[in-house]
């Protein structure tokens, strides 16, 4: 392997922030490799959002770098880490509720601010439809976002992403609440989208999802990073599993 | 009879072209403002004094109004859009009160409290629009003109982009958006089309005052808005002729003394959009049942 090839597409240094006297993330290092799906996993308040505002540039970091392919970004914002190729969704999905679906998708491919967009008009829309057609979403593309089903709101958080062409994603909880058979399209979609070579980082509770999905797995407890590896490894661990499920001694 | 319905014709295409201005800002952006009178003032004390001292051609008053708002907008509303949500509205209502102070005082441009008066007729291009027939079909043009080019960018890519940061803010900059340059674009288009509105108003009353760019016109322009529907095309159209014509159809109710007619006015409004915002809060051109 080349060490080109090695680097990962996104990683991060000793990443640390605080929220008044509450170590939300406390020194954090983390590589997400190239084409993988990397699984964020810890209780609730483990830090795990924040680490994806820390990245994004939605929270400036107290400590700590912030790598894209290898080179330290600095001090940045969502709207330049958007540009270099970094998506992500919210937990609370963040839609734009009094737009339709298709304007969803549509809206999340054209970043330039100016009365006009550059490039071609047609090939957005085509990317756009597309995006909805992988989702699942083509016969509501027409439906404001704010009347959609539960599931279908999850799809179209996904589906801005797919949209933008992005290299890097990272998603909050995207399946948390699906039914078997949505489950079982989203799992699919992000096996494909890995296959592309996409890198992904995603937040998860459900822990079957976690094993049916994730090349490794990430472990999160109080800010810290506690452990990396392996799903089945990690899963294994008797001591994770207590800080997972709660009964630590 | 007609001269007064000619006259209340072209007021209302003239509000309703204000009112689409600020739905810009309202409907489209989420910005809210109780300050777009003083753009609608601006605009028609720079269309006063071109036409005082230059020509009363419609398209150079306009033109003037809409360039002195646009660029005045960008230099007032600029600090104010750095603060979030709801602070703008007070930062906004902070401009109008000031501005509103500026007009009463800065006599040599504004006339002061007596206003700027004997603004001659206007033309368009040498020709007379003296002829109140004239003038209402500019006022239609003007309202027209504005709300095709509003559609256009309303239906594109700008009134997307403008949309999804009112959705959401934060979800349209991970997406790469330009939240402040988009906020921008809002408010310095929505200002200048309130110039040329304003330029407008100027030449129809053929005086202006003070007290046509008050907290209290600012906020009966932002009913209108509402009240029609804001973010839609149609809304602020509807807006408009009800808030404008319902008053004018009230001075005919019977039985109501003139002392009292303000007065009932009042309640009436009052009741209509209070009882407008239970039953249909997205506006009567707004969907008909508002989520949220
Ligand atoms: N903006 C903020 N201001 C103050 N405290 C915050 C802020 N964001 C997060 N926190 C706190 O930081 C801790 C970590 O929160 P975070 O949202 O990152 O957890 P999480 O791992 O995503 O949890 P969950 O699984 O419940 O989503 C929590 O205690 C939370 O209350
Ligand atoms: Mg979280």
């Amino acid at each position: 392997m080349t060490p080109q090839a090695m680097t990962p597409p996104l990683a991060v240094r000793g990443l640390a922030k605080h929220f008044g006297g509450l170590a939300a993330v406390q020194g954090v290092d983390l590589d997400l490799p190239a084409g993988l799906i990397t699984a964020l996993v810890g209780p609730n308040g483990a830090g795990k959002t924040t680490l994806f505002n820390l990245i994004t540039g939605a929270l400036a970091p107290d400590a700590g770098d912030v790598l894209l392919d290898g080179a330290r970004l600095g001090p940045t914002t969502p709207r330049q880490i958007a540009r270099r190729g970094v998506a992500r969704s919210f937990q609370d999905l963040r839609l734009f509720d009094h737009m339709s679906a298709g304007e969803n998708v549509l809206a999340a491919i054209e970043p330039a601010a100016w009365f006009w967009q550059p490039g071609d008009a047609a090939a957005r829309r085509a990317a756009a439809a597309a995006a909805l057609a992988d989702t699942g979403l083509t016969a509501a593309a027409g439906a404001l976002a704010a009347d959609l089903a539960y599931a279908e709101r999850k799809f179209l958080s996904l589906a801005r992403i797919l949209a933008t062409g992005a290299r890097i994603w990272l998603l909050d909880e995207p399946a948390s609440g699906l039914d078997p058979a949505s489950r079982a399209r989203f799992v699919a979609l992000l096996r494909a989208a890995a296959g592309r070579g996409i890198t992904v980082c995603l937040i998860e509770h459900n822990l079957d999802i976690v094993t049916e999905l994730a090349d490794r797995i990430v472990f999160l407890d109080q800010g810290r990073k506690l452990a990396e590896g392996a799903p089945e490894a990690i899963l294994r661990d008797p001591a994770l599993a207590a800080i997972y499920f709660g009964d630590r001694a | 009879m007609t001269a007064y319905l000619l006259n209340l014709a072209q007021l209302a295409a003239i509000f309703g072209l204000l009112a689409a201005s600020l739905n810009v800002l309202v409907g489209y952006g989420g910005i809210f403002s109780v300050a777009h009178a003083v753009f609608f003032g601006f605009g028609a004390y720079a269309g006063a004094q071109i036409a005082l001292n230059v020509a009363p051609d419609v398209l150079l008053v306009s033109a003037a109004g809409g360039l002195v708002a646009g660029v005045l907008s960008l230099a007032l509303a600029l600090p104010a859009l750095r603060v979030r949500g709801e602070y703008f509205v007070v930062a906004s209502l902070g401009l109008q009160m000031v501005a509103t102070t500026a007009f009463t005082e800065a006599e040599p441009v504004t006339g002061g409290l007596g206003g700027l008066v004997g603004i001659p007729p206007p033309q368009l291009l040498g020709l007379s629009l003296a002829s109140p027939w004239a003038f209402l079909a500019v006022c239609l043009a003007a309202l027209f003109g504005g709300l095709a080019v509003m559609r256009l960018l309303m239906r594109g890519s700008f009134g997307r982009s403008l949309m999804a940061l009112r959705d959401s803010e934060s979800a349209a900059e991970a997406f790469g958006k330009n939240v402040a340059l988009l906020k921008t674009l809002a408010v310095a288009l929505g200002c200048a089309i309130a110039g040329v509105a304003g330029g407008l108003f100027a030449l129809q009353m053929a005086f202006v005052n003070v007290e046509s760019f008050t907290l209290d016109q600012s906020v009966l322009v932002l009913a209108m808005v509402i009240v029609g529907g804001a973010g839609t095309l149609a809304g602020p159209l509807v807006g408009t002729l009800l808030l404008l014509l319902l008053p004018a159809a009230l001075s005919f109710l019977p039985g109501i003394p003139p002392t009292e007619i303000g007065a009932v006015q009042q309640a009436i409004y009052g009741l209509a959009m209070t009882l407008l915002m239970i039953f249909r809060p997205a506006g009567l051109a707004g969907r008909a049942q508002g989520k949220r």
